[in-house]
């Protein structure tokens, strides 16, 4: 059976293996950076939602639910193809053009185009879900702190320094491990751009090689490998909460 | 921005090729997502209450298998599909099965529990307040536990649901003729308006995803008291 044999046959070449490896390299690198700068830009969002001032919590609010309610491979499509080219001409070959700083032992190269869409695309998608966890976390403080707090004489910005915040961020934390697991996942999108990343690298492996079972999986362990690693984070970061609660 | 890119297409980015074709974009991501969230919502139902009324490896094994639909990413599920179901069947299964297939899977399996965590919600007392009356396991989950529990489960479903749309675009890249994918095509092909065309394909599914956001926050404010959250 000529259909069977590129199910069980040899491992991959070193090479392909190699392409997996970089592909894998540049989805944990990409998920990173855009974690990273999502929850910051999560947590100011979540300070606008949560505003007084409607002038500051609308617009934050139709932001929320732009970027929740239409899918990350539309807006892909949109930062790739039409954001630029709204640019103007200067900015756009700017970006387009190769950059490159040498900082000491590391050269650090601009990166191609489709990099700067997919992370702008993942990040603001990512930070709209952030935002919500964040929020959802402040209202999971109890009313009756803030009204102790009150009580002792605090005023409104020691209030969410000292008691609401610390409280709201130990309370999103495990829903954020969930959204930071999503926003792996969901970097597999920007391969419908051309970012070289895990599942582009395995289907770029599947039509050179017809290896179609090793291809997807290596790439679907890789993927599972790295949310059990931060499902074990987030276990641990339980347990150890669990026992610095007070009067257990 | 000049947006008679869009009406000069708007039948395209509607039904695709259709009447002369294969039906296509919106209204098959319509069907799309329609098809697959009573698949999800079916098997999440189900494996919800399987893990409800299983215990021990049975038990640890669906876990096991739930999990592994929850780790990996939409687009894999949809190459395994895509791969794995003609030689399973041995039948040449069209890209628009293959997807249903994968989402109905991933949907189920984020439901599942759901369901199970809706179950888990009542107080232990229900149970044995059922079996006290002389009932059996399954009827008092059929007329106890369901009853009360089907309801908190409502605004999951619906958030499954929104996000199961969102999902139908990754049809794309296995070139079902869905509503992203007609999309790139008219850009392809008029080269000059990205934008306009990215913009009006975002409006399309906004509006499909917020009226069932609303939805949800309503009958989360109607079941539960309280807005959801998310």
């Amino acid at each position: 059976m000529e259909i069977y044999s590129p199910l069980f046959g040899e491992l991959l070449a070193p090479k392909y293996l190699n392409w997996l490896i970089q592909g894998f390299a540049v989805t944990l690198v990409v998920s990173a950076l855009s974690c990273l700068v999502a929850t910051g830009l999560g947590f100011v969002l979540c300070l606008g939602r949560i505003a007084r001032s409607r002038l500051i919590a609308w617009p934050v609010r139709s932001y929320l639910s732009l970027f929740r309610n239409t899918p990350l491979l539309v807006q892909l499509f949109f930062w790739y193809f039409g954001a630029s080219a709204l640019l103007p001409d200067t900015l756009r070959d700017w970006l387009n053009t190769p950059h490159g700083w040498d900082l000491m032992l590391f050269g650090l190269r601009w990166p191609p185009f489709e990099y700067i869409a997919g992370f702008v695309g993942l990040t603001l998608y990512t930070s709209a879900f952030i935002a919500e966890e964040f929020r959802a976390g402040v209202r999971g403080v109890p009313v009756g702190q803030v009204d102790a707090a009150a009580a002792l004489g605090m005023n409104r910005l020691q209030i969410w320094c000292h008691i609401v915040m610390p409280q709201a961020v130990r309370i999103a934390l495990p829903p954020l491990l969930g959204q930071y697991m999503n926003a792996i996942k969901n970097s597999s999108m920007t391969m419908a751009i051309g970012l070289a990343e895990l599942s582009y690298a395995s289907r770029q492996v599947e039509t050179e090689t017809f290896k179609t079972f090793q291809a997807f999986g290596i790439a679907t362990l890789l993927y599972i490998a790295v949310i059990i690693v931060i499902e074990l984070l987030g276990h641990r970061f339980q347990v150890r909460q669990l026992a610095l609660r007070p009067g257990r | 921005m000049d947006f008679s890119v869009i009406g000069n297409n708007l039948s395209y980015f509607l039904l695709g090729a259709w009447p002369n074709g294969p039906l296509g974009g919106a209204a098959l991501t319509v069907i799309l997502s329609a098809i697959s969230a009573i698949a999800s919502g079916v098997l999440g139902f189900v494996l919800g209450v399987a893990l409800a009324m299983t215990q021990g490896v049975t038990h640890r094994v669906l876990l096991g298998c739930l999990a592994f639909f929850r780790a990996i990413p939409v687009i894999m599920l949809i190459f395994w599909t895509y791969f794995l179901l003609p030689i399973l069947f041995d039948l040449n299964v069209p890209g628009t099965g293959t997807v249903v297939v994968a989402l109905s899977l991933i949907g189920g399996a984020y439901l599942a529990h759901s369901v199970y965590a809706g179950i888990r919600s009542l107080p232990p007392g229900q149970w044995q307040a059922g079996a006290a009356l002389g009932m059996r396991r399954w009827q008092i989950l059929r007329l106890v536990i369901l009853p009360q529990a089907l309801p908190i489960m409502v605004p999951s479903f619906i958030n499954q649901w929104i996000a199961l749309i969102k999902d139908t675009s990754l049809a794309y890249v296995i070139g079902v003729g869905e509503l992203s994918f007609v999309a790139t095509q008219v850009s392809n092909r008029e080269m000059v308006f990205p934008t306009e065309i990215f913009l009006f394909v975002g409006g399309l599914y906004f509006t499909f995803c917020a009226s069932l956001e609303w939805l949800a926050n309503t009958a989360a404010r109607r079941y539960t008291g309280r807005p959801s959250l998310s």
